[in-house]
């Protein structure tokens, strides 16, 4: 009951004007970002905090249109899988098998119309999941001591990898390099200059927003140029919609299921969005009656897949509410913007914050209403727009990006800080080294570092106090877990995903072009269920 | 040699750096404590130590690396990068974004007419939404009327 009275406060925030407006905004650009292949969601959701920042928007403003921007760019994935059967994101990719012989066919409209269908029920029953569970989380999570946290950060760091990852040891590198930068600058609880070199800048230390712009909006610019990729992508045109109520139940019951596994896909952390998709698709195929259409235009097949995205995408979002232990790469960029906007992530995020967390959960619902009403009647807006070729678009982003971390603290030095960390990420993307957890790594430095301390500083010096009680032994048991599952059952994962490939070769290398470090689950298409 | 090798040899000696300047720093004010200053980031230095020299052990195979014309092309895109940001309060942001926009459009396959009508057009746009719009004033530069 509480819950739901809370839920109503929330909508009456949410439902102010100004903010109907910024969920709107939100769903559109977000729309717009998924579609565009390239140009993920933690790019887009990146690109946008300097902008909502140097905007002076209000915490709740921002958190809004940054969260229905995530919400929209789930949507938009799926239009370049099914026209152009290039996954606009790495959780799209999936949607390709079934959505792209569904358009061949000349079903294009119809084939979308499936999918923002599903994509609504996904979030829609995700976003019912997180009510429901985020609350009961935090409670629990109100048990945590400071050697449970300094756990449950390590945790967080081994399972950012996945489970496909192949390198752990390169995640812990990226993990540590973030770390490393976390300390520079005065250390808070004693006063000590830490790597400053006397550099005035460097004591409040790096500033992470203009760390991610330059991670991952810098470098992404640099991967474009060098790959030609600005002439962008063939014109493609929409037939008219022939959609009926029938064809609208039958895929209810594939949406109902793909959205449970979803949720729970995204609520688990070392998930994420890719194999919430990845093990909707596999499900469906293994339950259905009737396995001939699969791969070739199957309409469950678009729904599975996409319910189970956007429903583990908004399942993500209960380990970064209640945690403040992001699970994915574009929730580790909306928890940059809670710190920076000065909210502390954690359980008494829903105490303390209550109206912000409970408007952002309402803004979720309404955010997910307007985009199936834009993606259905306004797909073509959006079909045009992808049309817009990267030579234009990307050098207009760049700008924005950079606009937007001037504006910031108006100062141009930030701005070749941005710069270096752009060719920092490239270089490390080449080298195979995920920026995620570098942008973790500087975003849970301090946290970790306080809690650390402040179990030290309990037990009097004794280490063994970070393990002593089951609660945080059982978060270590899970984090070793973390680490070594992907060296027993990654090689096995990854042949049979190898196999799989065999019939979708054109997906996958396709797909591949546009693969993005940041995600290392980007190789969820094997044959998970079947181990 | 392997990239990883190269790679975890810079990361060895950032490490070794790290650790060192860490275990060096001076004690805070008011005595040590059981958690001082240099305690986490000593912690790291191991870590990242211990992980490069895995890499170094067992490198995975390179990755592909542009030709040299093309790294030549990536540096200039990083020097318009940088020119644009050391241009920007002198000059103003018209001139600065014209040059960028212009240059990395062009850069990026298109025509250099149309290029220059992107770099024009975007700057002005954007200089109006800020300044007027959303009421967020940026360089005028040489432009300046007062």
């Amino acid at each position: 009951m509480e819950t739901l009275n809370y839920l109503l406060q929330g909508f009456a925030v949410a439902l102010t004007f100004e903010n109907l407006m910024f969920a709107a905004l939100g769903a559109l650009l977000g729309t717009l970002v998924g579609a565009l292949p390239g140009l993920g969601p933690a790019n887009g959701v990146a690109i946008l905090i300097p902008l909502a920042f140097s905007l002076g928007l209000s915490a709740q403003a921002s958190l809004i249109l940054l969260t229905a921007v995530y919400a929209g760019a789930m949507y938009g994935g799926r239009i370049s899988s099914i026209l152009l059967n290039i996954p606009g994101d790495e959780p799209a990719m999936m949607t390709c098998l079934d959505g792209h012989p569904m358009a061949l066919k000349g079903k294009a409209a119809e084939s979308l119309a499936i999918s923002a269908m599903a994509s609504f029920i996904g979030s829609f029953i995700a976003t019912i999941g997180l009510v429901i569970l985020a609350p009961w989380l935090a409670r629990f999570a109100l048990k945590f001591g400071p050697a449970e946290y300094f756990a449950l950060f390590t945790l967080a760091f081994a399972t950012l990898g996945g489970i496909t990852g192949k390198n752990q040891f390169k995640t812990i590198i990226a993990a540590c390099i973030g770390l490393m930068i976390a300390t520079v600058g005065v250390d808070l609880s004693t006063g000590n200059q830490r790597y400053t070199y006397d550099i005035l800048e460097l004591y409040e230390g790096i500033d992470f927003i203009i760390a991610i712009v330059g991670l991952f909006a810098i470098s992404e610019l640099l991967f474009f140029i060098e790959k030609h990729q600005g002439n962008g992508l063939k014109k493609v045109t929409l037939n008219k919609l022939k959609l009926s109520l029938k064809d609208i139940v039958n895929i209810l019951p594939t949406s109902l299921r793909g959205s449970i596994l979803g949720f729970f896909a995204g609520v688990l952390p070392g998930a994420g969005a890719s194999l919430g998709s990845f093990i909707s698709y596999t499900l469906e195929k293994k339950v259905a009656r009737d396995k001939s259409q699969f791969g070739k235009g199957d309409p469950r097949g678009i729904a599975a897949p996409e319910a189970g995205n956007n429903a583990s995408a908004n399942g993500a979002l209960v380990p970064m509410l209640t945690l403040g232990v992001p699970g994915s790469g574009t929730t580790a960029v909306l928890l940059a913007m809670l710190v920076s906007l000065n909210i502390q992530p954690g359980p008494m995020l829903f105490t303390q914050n209550a109206d912000l967390v409970w408007g952002v959960i309402a803004a979720l619902f309404i955010g997910n209403l307007i985009l199936l009403l834009m993606n259905i009647p306004m797909v073509g807006v959006f079909v045009k727009l992808l049309s817009v070729p990267p030579k234009y678009l990307m050098p207009i982003v760049t700008l924005i990006a950079s606009v937007g971390i001037f504006a910031i603290s108006g100062s141009a030095l930030d701005l070749f800080f941005m710069i270096g960390f752009g060719i920092m990420g490239y270089v490390l993307r080449k080298l195979d080294i995920p920026l995620v957890p570098i942008i973790l790594g500087m975003l849970l430095g301090p946290e970790m570092e306080k809690s650390l301390r402040h179990a030290l500083t309990l037990s009097d010096g004794n280490w063994s106090v970070l393990w002593s009680s089951s609660l945080s032994v059982s978060i270590w048991a899970l984090a070793l877990l973390g680490l070594v599952l992907p060296y027993l059952i990654g090689p096995i994962l990854r042949r049979r995903m190898a196999n799989s490939s065999a019939d979708t070769t054109q997906v996958h290398t396709k797909a591949q072009t546009h693969a993005k470090t940041q995600s290392a689950n980007i190789n969820t298409e094997s044959e998970i269920t079947e181990s | 040699m392997k990239d990883d090798c190269l790679l975890g040899i810079v990361l060895l000696l950032v490490s070794f750096v790290y650790g060192w300047e860490a275990v060096h720093f001076p004690e805070p004010f008011g005595g040590a404590e059981v958690v001082g200053p240099e305690t986490f980031p000593i912690l790291l230095a191991l870590i990242l130590g211990l992980s490069s020299v895995y890499l170094i052990v067992k490198p995975d195979p390179n990755g592909e690396w542009p030709v040299l014309s093309m790294l030549g092309q990536l540096l200039m895109v990083i020097v318009v990068l940088a020119i644009f940001a050391a241009i920007l309060e002198p000059i103003g942001f018209i001139p600065a974004t014209i040059f960028l926009v212009s240059v990395l459009c062009w850069r990026m396959g298109t025509r250099p007419k149309s290029a220059l009508i992107t770099g024009v057009s975007c700057a002005i746009s954007v200089f109006l939404l800020f300044n007027f719009v959303l009421d967020l004033h940026l360089p005028a530069g040489i432009l300046e009327f007062s």
